[in-house]
């Protein structure tokens, strides 16, 4: 779908769609549907949607023709014409998708129909954490949470928890009113994808509000320190986008990209060069390249030079830095002579692998564009729009989940993103009521009470505010679907709940989540077309540094070196994510890019460490901590850093679904429970492991292309 | 079908120097082109099907070792290797330059995947199975190929038919960019171009004659329709 058609479709096919239900107060919450006898068997419609698998907020365009479905009506079977999805595609007209989507965002169609969607209200039958549940009505399912609620209330509303996923939108606006009229305290979040040491570090730095957008595509040089902007970060399809142009869009010329990342991610695997800097020792690595820069006179800032920041670079003790960094000196002279020397010079850095150190990598980056000169320029570092609303934090999970008495929980999924040895098992063991919003079983909501199965996102509306976007932008989705099962918006099932509580609450919808904002454009146009796009406003940017002081500390890492002599990190992949692709099938059957592994993810290990302890690729590996252990296949990575273990955070669950409980491994279960300062954020790159090679072998890594086969005879199939 | 020979001559051009391997094209074609769903026990038979996948090669040593990734799939040879090894016609050229498989001719030889030098076509050893309702998703303009039956990358020809509909239906021949296959559509580093290699002005002919342009083994003489542009320096 190309631009142009987009249009033609959006001013003609759904123009009665986008306003049947708008205009009225009373719609509110109702979906928009296609009718069923507007759809025509073999005639495609496309219906603007947002894709809710990252916070990269992508407008997407979704392609709807006519389908069948089997129900059971008393005991007999019938088969139902409906409306169905066939793909999702991006929205030619949003500013971040640009029409073009991941491989993550095409898979969500894949937990719309998920065979092992839940179909209405569970109430648990067996123990805790067993997974073990039978239906219920939605009236008994309100009902009991409503009672829970009015309790507790009564006795001490700050034991009342809510956890959410922290893009601002509709739904976190709502979540915020419904906490807000009970007098509990505002919702949190403990997904590992939410990045907010970089929103701290560009909120002390420059007082921005959101994520920093780098201006990729019109950099000529860029130096990427700790982020893989391409795969595991903020917003993937964007940074791709720009990448594209970068390298190739420009007649004559092309963009430069050195990575400096600890593991070869697709990031570090399409820039120019790759400096394999030793994980945690990203802070030092950029304070070198701001002394260089000063050393070589390439500052163009030269304001900066008199701070008590550049004193502080001037004596530190270049040679250390140089060496903890595990860079050759000659190499970094080179880079940050070409940085300096660019015509449009860009530092990217970010916390892909969180550190205790992560807020100095992004100070030190913001410090250096500032030596660059390029805040607030074409191809520099871009301040990011105001979001309309708040963001759910991160903070202390663990505290808050062992002072809570009610636990509610959406899309989220504490047990599975916080390490065991943080106690969160424990904490949700003593937890009197545990209500989940999931659309699946998965291991968090195994361990709930009661479960009140929320809509796809593809079947509800929304509004939500992208991750990063070169234009103010709020992206929208009206449903255009059927439900398929028996299940209630979470906004909708808050209203209820209030409704029974007599307690007076208002959901955030689109419409008036949109409506202050409108500027002229009208709410129609903007239902029709899949997002609200406003013009850029003039940003200021500082042009001082504002005082925030440099340092470089060594990272803190758990596990005495003797005995756990290596060091572990865990990366957010491009399947799974933060975990919660592992139970799409087509991610699950998508080759790795590192190592062509299917349904599972293996270790990454270097040669050199592999030779010494006697393993090689497809060899099963035990994984031991100070505080865990887990099992695992090995890949030998040619370009892994010696003594440095990566492994991808999605498998191991222990409950979600057919294709993805049981299989695999979770790294995140091992760590030790370290967390950045600033934030609350899980370090998950703090800890210290040592591996063995186990004799036993459950059965064999399963790749796509084994290396030989690049190497030797074709067509081994 | 007469009347449109040799009007178009299909052909795509994927930019290396843009590629991030980042899968996108993937998904994109499972989405399109129902391909069956394997489990981790067919997996590891070697029978996942993957239209188009993404190999990776390094290059060099530690620390200075890259890894290249290259998108393969169909190269819609002129000189296909699988064509004259079919004993029953059911791959064969069409007149746009599409190496087309008939599935209901396919009598299951298999001589096309051994002569392939690509290894880009799969076969169907059982019926594909979807968990209901993942099967609400196919795509209705591809048909589902059962057990017996070669697959492989159509170029999505269903979506080459549905521009060249709408085109009629108002009256104008096909433009440059009408007819994007899944692949090309979905890649966000716009890595992909796909058009007619016949049309001199089109982008893929334009970026078929760069200096960056190879064929995958052009030396086996198959003589590819999908350029390959090196990635610069």
């Amino acid at each position: 779908m190309d631009r142009r058609n987009f249009f033609k479709i959006v001013s003609a096919a759904s123009a009665s769609v986008a306003t049947a239900g708008c205009g009225r107060k009373s719609d509110k919450l109702i979906p928009l549907l296609v009718p069923e006898r507007e759809i025509v068997p073999g005639e495609e419609q496309w219906h603007p949607s947002v894709c809710s698998e990252c916070g990269g907020g992508c407008g997407t365009i979704v392609r709807i023709m006519e389908g069948e479905r089997t129900i059971e009506r008393n005991g007999e079977k019938f088969r139902e014409r409906i409306a169905c999805i066939k793909k999702i595609e991006g929205n030619p007209l949003d500013p971040v998708s640009g029409g073009r989507l991941c491989a993550r965002g095409h898979a969500a169609l894949q937990s719309l129909y998920n065979p092992d969607r839940l179909h209405g209200p569970l109430r648990r039958t067996g123990d805790r954490g067993k997974g073990e549940f039978t239906a219920m009505s939605w009236e008994e399912g309100i009902g009991a949470v409503a009672d829970k609620l009015v309790k507790i209330r009564s006795s001490d509303p700050r034991k009342i928890l809510f956890l959410t996923n922290p893009q601002p939108g509709t739904r976190v606006l709502s979540i915020e009113r419904f906490l807000k009229a009970l007098g509990a305290p505002p919702a949190l979040t403990c997904s590992i994808d939410s990045f907010a040491i970089e929103r701290k570090a560009a909120e002390l730095v420059f007082g921005w509000k959101g994520l920093p957008r780098y201006d990729l595509g019109q950099a000529r040089y860029a130096l990427g320190v700790g982020a893989d902007f391409l795969g595991g970060w903020a917003s993937p399809v964007y940074y791709a986008r720009q990448f594209g142009y970068f390298r190739q869009g420009r007649p004559g010329i092309r963009g430069t990209l050195v990575q400096a990342e600890s593991r070869m991610s697709i990031t570090a695997a399409s820039a120019d060069e790759w400096l394999p800097v030793y994980p945690g020792f990203e802070p030092h690595l950029l304070i070198v390249i701001a002394r260089l820069l000063m050393d070589e006179k390439l500052v163009r800032n030269e304001g900066q030079l008199s701070g008590p920041e550049a004193e502080s670079i001037l004596k530190a003790d270049m040679r250390k830095l140089v060496r903890v960094s595990g860079i050759d000196e000659g190499r970094l002279r080179r880079v940050a002579r070409e940085l300096g020397e660019s015509e449009a010079p860009l530092v990217i850095a970010g916390a892909s692998i969180i550190h205790t150190n992560s807020l100095e990598t992004l100070i030190a980056a913001h410090y250096v564009n500032f030596l660059l000169g390029n805040i607030g320029k074409p191809g520099g570092v871009l301040p990011p729009d105001p979001e309309p609303s708040d963001r759910s934090q991160t903070g202390n999970i663990v505290e808050a989940l062992k002072r809570a008495q009610i636990l509610l929980l959406d899309a989220e999924n504490p047990v599975y993103s916080l390490p065991r040895s943080s106690g969160v098992s424990e904490a949700l063991a003593n937890i009197e009521t545990i209500v989940s919003f999931g659309t699946f079983i998965n291991d968090s909501a195994a361990h709930a009470d009661i479960i009140l199965p929320d809509h796809h996102s593809l079947e509800s509306a929304a509004a939500v505010v992208p991750s990063v976007s070169p234009r103010p932008a709020i992206t929208v989705g009206m449903p255009f679907v059927q439900p398929l099962y028996n299940t209630r918006a979470v906004e909708q099932t808050l209203a209820d709940i209030a409704r029974k509580m007599n307690v007076a609450f208002e959901p955030a919808t689109p419409k008036n989540y949109v409506d202050p904002l409108l500027a002229g454009q009208r709410w129609d146009d903007v239902a029709r077309q899949g997002g609200l796009w406003l013009d850029s406003k003039e940003q200021v940017a500082p042009a001082k540094w504002g005082g925030e002081q440099l340092s470089w500390s060594d990272p803190v890492l758990a596990g005495a070196t003797e005995r756990f002599p290596l060091r572990f990190q865990p990366y957010l992949s491009l399947q799974y994510h933060d975990g919660c692709g592992a139970n799409l099938p087509w991610m699950q059957e998508l080759p790795d890019p590192v190592s062509s592994s299917m349904w599972d993810i293996p270790l990454e290990i270097d040669p050199k460490t592999a030779a010494k302890l006697n393993i090689a690729t497809g060899d099963w590996v035990r994984v031991e901590s100070e505080d865990g252990t887990l099992e695992v296949f090995a890949y030998v990575h040619p370009a892994a850093l010696p003594g440095v273990l990566s492994m991808a955070i999605g498998e191991g669950h222990t409950h979600y679904g057919r294709y993805a409980s049981g299989r695999g491994s979770n790294p995140l279960s091992i760590l030790a429970p370290v967390w950045e300062n600033s934030t609350g954020a899980l370090a998950f790159g703090a800890t210290r492991v040592r591996v063995t090679r186990l004799e036993r072998k459950p059965g064999e890594l399963i790749q796509f292309s084994p290396r030989d086969r690049e190497q030797g005879p074709w067509g081994y199939r | 079908m007469n009347e449109e020979k040799n009007e178009h001559r299909w052909g795509m051009a994927i930019d290396l120097d843009r590629c991030t391997g980042c899968q996108a094209c993937v998904v994109a074609c499972h989405a399109e082109n129902n391909l069956p769903l394997s489990d981790p026990e067919s997996a590891a038979k070697g029978r996942t099907f993957h239209w188009i996948r993404v190999d990776r090669y390094y290059e060099g040593e530690f620390p200075d070792i890259r890894v290249k990734y290259m998108p393969v799939l169909c190269q819609q040879c002129d000189e296909a290797p699988c064509e004259p090894v079919c004993p029953v016609y059911a791959t064969y050229k069409n007149a746009e330059g599409l190496n087309v498989q008939v599935y209901n001719r396919c009598v299951g030889t298999r001589y096309c995947a051994n002569n392939c030098p690509y290894s880009v076509r799969f076969f169907n050893w059982f019926d594909p199975v979807w968990p209901e309702p993942l099967g609400l998703q196919h795509n209705p303009d591809v048909s589902i190929r059962m057990s017996g039956v070669m697959e492989k990358c159509t170029f999505c020809i269903q979506r080459i038919k549905r521009a060249k509909e709408e085109a009629r239906q108002e009256d104008r021949g096909l433009v440059d960019g009408d007819v994007q296959p899944a692949c090309v559509q979905s890649c966000p580093a716009e890595a992909m171009v796909f058009g007619d290699l016949n049309d001199p002005e089109s982008k893929v002919s334009q970026l078929a004659k760069s200096g960056r342009s190879t064929r995958l083994l052009e030396e086996l003489g198959t003589k590819p329709k999908v350029f390959y542009l090196q990635r610069a320096k």
